[in-house]
Parts: structure tokens; C-alpha cells; sequence
């Protein structure tokens, strides 16, 4: 699905230039639930924001769908970001003027989805992710790992093809984290959403089938975990 | 969505919205409201300027405005009115002789205008022959003429100059004028008829109105008037028009419209008239800065938001609307808010009038007319809503800009910690 070809990343101004990320090559398949770890400062929010078409690479090839994303407009990137992917970020990115609802059910309406079956699929996926009866809060009503889970339910309810999450779990505590990593994991089972997150917790880390290790912005290390557990019953999921 | 997006943003910071509101309800309320009693105002100046015995188009010897003499009258005045009237029917023409005289009652003598009229055909055009304007006696065409006791023909004159002779309704007065002849002078006695009161001094102290063809016969002037009025019911445009066409067609006299025949009356109306759009322009500044600024402040709050909403695919286009119907609701409430005041003010001023001498506690006078007492509000229609629809779409063009500075952020800042 995904297929990094030699990206370089370079930040540049009038004084100085810094290689960020170095001649990554990289593919995610259909369905992998994989981390990207590494140090600070290493290039992970980079990558993932090259991934999710929020940034341009310096060079190298991305395709994303066997399509080149360096030949889409704007327009289509906003359109391909709506429909095919969906974002958590660390800070939770909720609209304060809409409730939980809202919000998830925001970007379905910009992709034209009619109300009855966005607002139906809002409503699934909230209760999916544990908030059924938060749906009318306001986000400042919220506790932030509530808060990150309507992200998720927001990030997911479009059924994008990809969901991309920068240190979703950063500012939340061990059981937020926990619980927010049991519906990841089992969105990824029940409905074969790719997931592709940055983190450099090791109790994310080590929930994930794939670790890509990076370090000064080169890839040092890409692992294949065996299957770990599912013992953790999640939260129903609409399938 | 994007409504709720946008309505629930302005409720985001009541007091900014209100204040904004606040303040354009208030400029543009009071907009409508000086634009109804400026235009009333006006019509009241002119309509009293005119009924002072101007008229709306005024035909004088070519050489009357240069020297206003006996020598440069209209002469067979009706003839000229009929072939006027043939050409422009719906014209109304009264005929005037207006001459400088000497009033004498008992000991006391005042220099005056003394003004031949056809009392009759005054009573719909001069606001002295009007009844309302007699506090004592009868107007002209009211009085009996030539059948008082000692055949006299009556006079009526003003207030203060009644005062100032120290005579009353009945009493005698005497006219001493230059004839056209140049010999002696003539003399002539009239009845008091009726005091009138106009509240404008020039009037009420140094002028009286005397029957037309008494004053021709005191003057030997048989047949002659210093000018022809006519009284129309047309649109200062329109008149302007008229005006011209008529002058091609009698271009042996000189026919001017009021705003010529009165320049000061004319440059107080269009003085005032800058005035307002003066004030437009200020209203108009003001709903511009008050949107602007409540759309930069809010926008510049929200940069995150438009970032995060980008990110997450949202168009451009979708960002820059929301911004824009805020700017739209938040004007659109508040101009209907500002019309609904201000007409509720125009009515009420439209309907009791406005009380000059209430407001200012004295009467005013603009270019040597005297306001009436009272004047109402007029407002026009298409004028009024040329400028609702110029205010709405200034708040648009105001807002554009940042409408699509917030649709164009780098959606990267997202990912960045607030
Ligand atoms: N816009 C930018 N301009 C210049 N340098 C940048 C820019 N964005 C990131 N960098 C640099 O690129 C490097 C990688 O940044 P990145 O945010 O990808 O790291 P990270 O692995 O996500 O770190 P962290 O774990 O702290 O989030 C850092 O050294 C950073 O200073
Ligand atoms: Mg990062």
C-alpha cells in the first residue's frame, strides 16, 4: 500500500541546511499495525508526515495506492488525506467548538457522506471506542485520554484505508495508554485498518508486529514481531 | 457543518461578538436614522424655500438678476404662462411683483419688500397665503377685497413688523413706492387683512403682500411681474430637465431652476447632503474595522484549529467559509438588528416629526431659510438598501482576505504542540 523509494527530507534556510531523514526505503503492507521508534529528534514525525502527505520529501518516490502522491494537487492530497487516512496526533487536535460527536462525524460530512449514515457510524464508532454515553460532551468536558480516543474514533469513523499516529499515547497515563492500544490493536483485527504510529514508549513498542528503528534519520532496524497478545478484550467493534 | 461551525465559533467569545454587534447595530441604526431626517430635513428646506415664494422653476426678464429694476419686468405675464402651460401642462405658474417700498402707520416707517400676488392662486403655493401661517385675520384671498368700508385693498404683513408699527388687524397702513415712470412718488393705503408668522425674520419683519394688480396700478406697471414661478410635482431630476427644455423654448426670458434662483438655500441642502455621506462613510469605516478585527483576532486564535482541520483534509475553500459566514452571520444579525432601530426611529420621526426648537431650543435657519418647527423623516427606499447591501458586501470583501489566509495554512503546524 505504501512504497518509500529513496526519500531524502532536508530542512533548509538562508543559514543553515539539516538532513533530516537519509535515503529511506520503506513498505507497509495492507493491514501491518507497525511503530516507527526511535530517539528524539531521529526524523519519526518527519516520516509520518511525509507518509500522511502533510509534507513534501526533498526527493525519492512515494505511492501510496500504487499512485505517485508527488503528481496529486493539493486539492486531491486533501481529498486522498479525507477519505483514505486517518490522523491522531499528540496533542488532541478536537475542534473545541463541537462535542465528541461532532467531531467524528466533522470530516465524514466534508467527504459528502449523508447524515443519517455519518451520524449512524459516528455513533458506532464512539461506542467502539468506549464513549457511547460522551457523545455530547465538548471536548474541554473530556479527560485527554478520552479526548485521544474521540480522535481515534474520529481518525477511524471515515473507514480510511490508513491510520497514521504521532506519540498518540505521549500525554496519556499507563492505563489511557493501555486501553487507547487495545482499540488500535483491535480495530487492526476486526477491520484490517493499517496502522502506522511513532513512539518511543516501550509498552507501545511492544504491542506492534513491526518495529522500523530509526536513528538519525536512517532506518537501522526494521523487525517482524511474532504476534503478541490479544488477551485484552477491547471494547466491541462494529464490523 | 460549517454554519454550526461558524455560528458556534461567534458564541465562542460572546463579548467580542456582542461588542462588535454592538457597535454596528449602533453606527448603522443611526445611519438610517440621519439619512431619514437629513433627506425629510432637506424636503422641509426646500419645500419652505420654495413655498416662500422661490418656486421650483423661476422666469425673470433676461436682465431682472443683474438689475432687479421696474425696468426689466415679465410683460403680459398670462400670455406666457399659457404658451408654458401648452408646453408643459402639469406646471403650475403663479405671477409675482415684487418692488422696495416704504410702510408708514401713525408715526412710525419701515423700508420693505412689498409683494403683488394673485391671492388666489397663492393659497396652494405660498406658505404666507397659507391659513396656518395667519395668526391674525384672514390671508388675502380671504379678505373681502375692495368692499371694506373704505374700499381699500388689504395688506397682510408680518409679525415683528406689525409689532414694530404697532398696528393690529383693520388698522390702516401706507405704501409709498417709486413708480417705473421715475416721477413723484406714489402712494397708497391698505388694510390690515392678517399678521402672518413664518419664524424666518427677513419675512416676518421686512415684508408684506398686497394684491397683484393693486400694486401693478400703484407702480404703472399695467400687466407686468417681476417673475413667474412654477410649482411642479417632479423629481429634482426630472426638473432640471424641464428646466432646460423650457429655456430653448423661450430664450427671450431667463428661466432658472430654485437651485439657482436660491444658491445659498442650495448650498446649505448640498452641505448638508456632504454631511451624510460624510457620516456614511464614517458608519461604513466603522462596521468595516469592527468585522475586520473581530475576524483577524478570532482567526489568529484559531490558526491550530485551521491547520488541524487541513490535516485532517479538509479543502481549502471549506476553512476559508467558515471564516466568511461568521463575518456573515455576524453582520447580517447585526445590520438587521441596526435596520430594524433604525426604522423604528425613521417611523417615529416620520410620523410625530421632529421638534427643532425641542432638540436645539431654538429654530434653525440654513442658507436664509428657516427650518420649519417641525420636520419628518424620509427615507429612500432604494437608497437605503444600496447601503445595506454595500455595508453587507464591504463585510465580505473585509474578510476575505483572512478567509483564505486560514485556508491556506501548512497543514504541518498540526502536527507541532500547540
Ligand atoms: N521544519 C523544520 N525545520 C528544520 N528542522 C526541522 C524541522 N522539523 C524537524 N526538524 C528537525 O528534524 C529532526 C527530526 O525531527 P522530528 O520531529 O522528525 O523528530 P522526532 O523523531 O519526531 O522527535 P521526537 O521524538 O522528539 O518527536 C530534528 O532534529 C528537528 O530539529
Ligand atoms: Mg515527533
Amino acid at each position: 500500500m505504501i512504497t518509500l523509494n529513496k526519500i531524502n527530507k532536508v530542512f533548509a534556510d538562508k543559514h543553515q541546511s539539516f538532513h533530516c531523514l537519509k535515503e529511506i526505503d520503506l513498505t507497509v503492507k495492507q493491514g501491518e499495525f507497525t511503530v516507527i521508534a526511535g530517539p528524539s529528534g531521529s526524523g519519526k514525525s518527519t516520516l509520518l508526515n511525509i507518509i500522511g502527505m502533510l509534507d513534501q520529501p526533498t526527493n525519492g518516490t512515494y505511492q501510496f495506492d500504487n499512485k505517485e502522491v508527488a503528481k496529486f494537487s493539493n486539492n486531491k492530497l486533501a481529498d486522498i488525506r479525507r477519505e483514505k487516512i486517518g490522523f491522531v496526533f499528540q496533542a488532541y487536535n478536537l475542534m473545541p467548538v463541537l462535542t465528541a460527536l461532532e467531531n467524528t462525524e466533522m470530516i465524514m460530512e466534508f467527504s459528502g457522506i449523508d447524515k443519517k449514515q455519518r451520524k449512524q457510524r459516528a455513533i458506532e464508532t464512539l461506542e467502539a471506542v468506549g464513549l457511547g454515553e460522551f457523545k455530547d460532551r465538548f471536548p474541554a468536558q473530556l479527560s485527554g485520554g478520552q479526548q485521544q480516543r474521540v480522535a481515534v474514533a474520529r481518525a477511524i469513523a471515515a473507514k480510511p484505508l490508513l491510520v497514521i499516529a504521532d506519540e498518540p499515547t505521549a500525554n496519556l497515563d499507563s492505563r489511557a495508554t493501555e486501553s487507547l492500544l487495545d482499540l488500535m490493536v483491535s480495530l487492526n483485527q476486526k477491520q484490517g485498518i493499517t496502522f502506522i504510529f511513532s513512539s518511543h514508549d516501550p509498552r507501545v513498542i511492544e504491542r506492534a508486529h513491526r518495529v522500523i528503528h530509526l536513528q538519525d534519520g536512517k532506518v537501522i532496524r526494521d523487525e517482524q514481531l511474532q504476534h503478541i497478545s490479544s488477551t485484552h478484550s477491547p471494547a466491541a467493534i462494529p464490523s | 457543518m460549517i454554519h454550526k461551525l461558524a455560528l458556534r465559533n461567534l458564541l465562542r467569545n460572546k463579548r467580542r461578538s456582542c461588542l462588535t454587534s454592538v457597535i454596528i447595530v449602533f453606527a448603522f441604526s443611526m445611519m438610517v436614522l440621519f439619512m431619514g431626517l437629513s433627506d425629510g430635513g432637506h424636503k422641509a428646506m426646500i419645500d419652505i424655500g420654495v413655498r416662500m415664494g422661490l418656486g421650483h422653476i423661476i422666469v425673470q426678464h433676461k436682465s431682472f438678476s443683474d438689475d432687479p429694476s421696474l425696468q426689466h419686468l415679465i410683460v403680459q405675464p398670462n400670455q406666457l404662462i399659457q404658451q408654458i402651460r401648452q408646453n408643459k401642462p402639469e406646471l403650475t405658474a403663479v405671477s409675482r411683483l415684487r418692488v422696495d417700498a416704504l410702510i408708514q402707520a401713525g408715526r412710525h416707517g419701515v423700508a420693505l419688500t412689498i409683494s403683488g400676488v394673485e391671492p388666489a392662486k397663492e393659497v396652494k403655493m405660498s406658505a404666507i397665503a397659507d391659513q396656518r401661517a395667519i395668526t391674525k385675520g384672514k390671508t388675502l384671498a380671504e379678505f373681502p377685497q375692495s368692499k371694506t368700508f373704505h374700499h381699500l385693498d388689504g395688506i397682510v404683513i408680518g409679525e415683528t413688523l406689525a409689532n414694530n408699527l404697532e398696528v393690529r388687524v383693520g388698522d390702516t397702513v401706507t405704501i409709498t413706492a417709486k413708480p417705473a415712470s421715475g416721477a413723484d412718488l406714489s402712494r397708497a393705503a391698505f388694510v390690515v387683512a392678517g399678521i402672518f408668522k413664518t419664524g424666518l425674520h427677513e419675512l416676518d419683519t421686512f415684508w408684506a403682500e398686497v394684491p397683484l394688480h393693486t400694486l401693478q396700478a400703484l407702480l404703472g406697471v399695467p400687466d407686468q411681474v417681476s417673475q413667474i414661478s412654477l410649482y411642479s410635482l417632479e423629481t429634482p431630476e426630472s426638473l432640471a430637465h424641464t428646466t432646460t427644455q423650457l429655456q430653448t423654448s423661450f430664450n427671450h426670458v431667463n428661466i432658472s431652476p430654485w437651485q439657482t434662483a436660491a444658491p445659498e438655500l442650495y448650498s446649505a441642502v448640498t452641505l448638508d447632503a456632504a454631511g451624510m455621506y460624510l457620516l456614511m462613510l464614517i458608519v461604513y469605516v466603522v462596521v468595516a474595522v469592527g468585522i475586520l478585527n473581530t475576524v483577524l483576532m478570532s482567526t489568529f486564535k484559531r490558526k491550530k484549529e485551521f491547520t488541524m482541520m487541513i490535516a485532517l483534509g479538509s479543502r481549502p475553500s471549506t476553512v476559508s467559509k467558515i471564516v466568511l459566514l461568521e463575518a456573515v452571520y455576524l453582520s447580517a444579525f447585526s445590520l438587521t438588528l441596526g435596520l430594524a432601530l433604525g426604522l423604528w426611529g425613521h417611523h417615529h420621526f416620520a410620523t410625530q416629526g421632529l421638534d427643532f426648537k425641542e432638540v436645539f431650543g431654538t429654530a434653525m435657519e440654513a442658507g436664509g431659510v428657516l427650518l420649519p418647527d417641525k420636520f419628518y423623516s424620509i427615507l429612500d427606499a432604494s437608497k437605503l438598501s444600496l447601503s445595506v447591501l454595500f455595508v453587507f458586501l464591504l463585510t465580505l470583501v473585509v474578510t476575505l482576505i483572512p478567509a483564505i489566509r486560514a485556508g491556506h495554512r501548512s497543514p504541518l503546524a498540526a502536527t507541532q504542540d500547540a
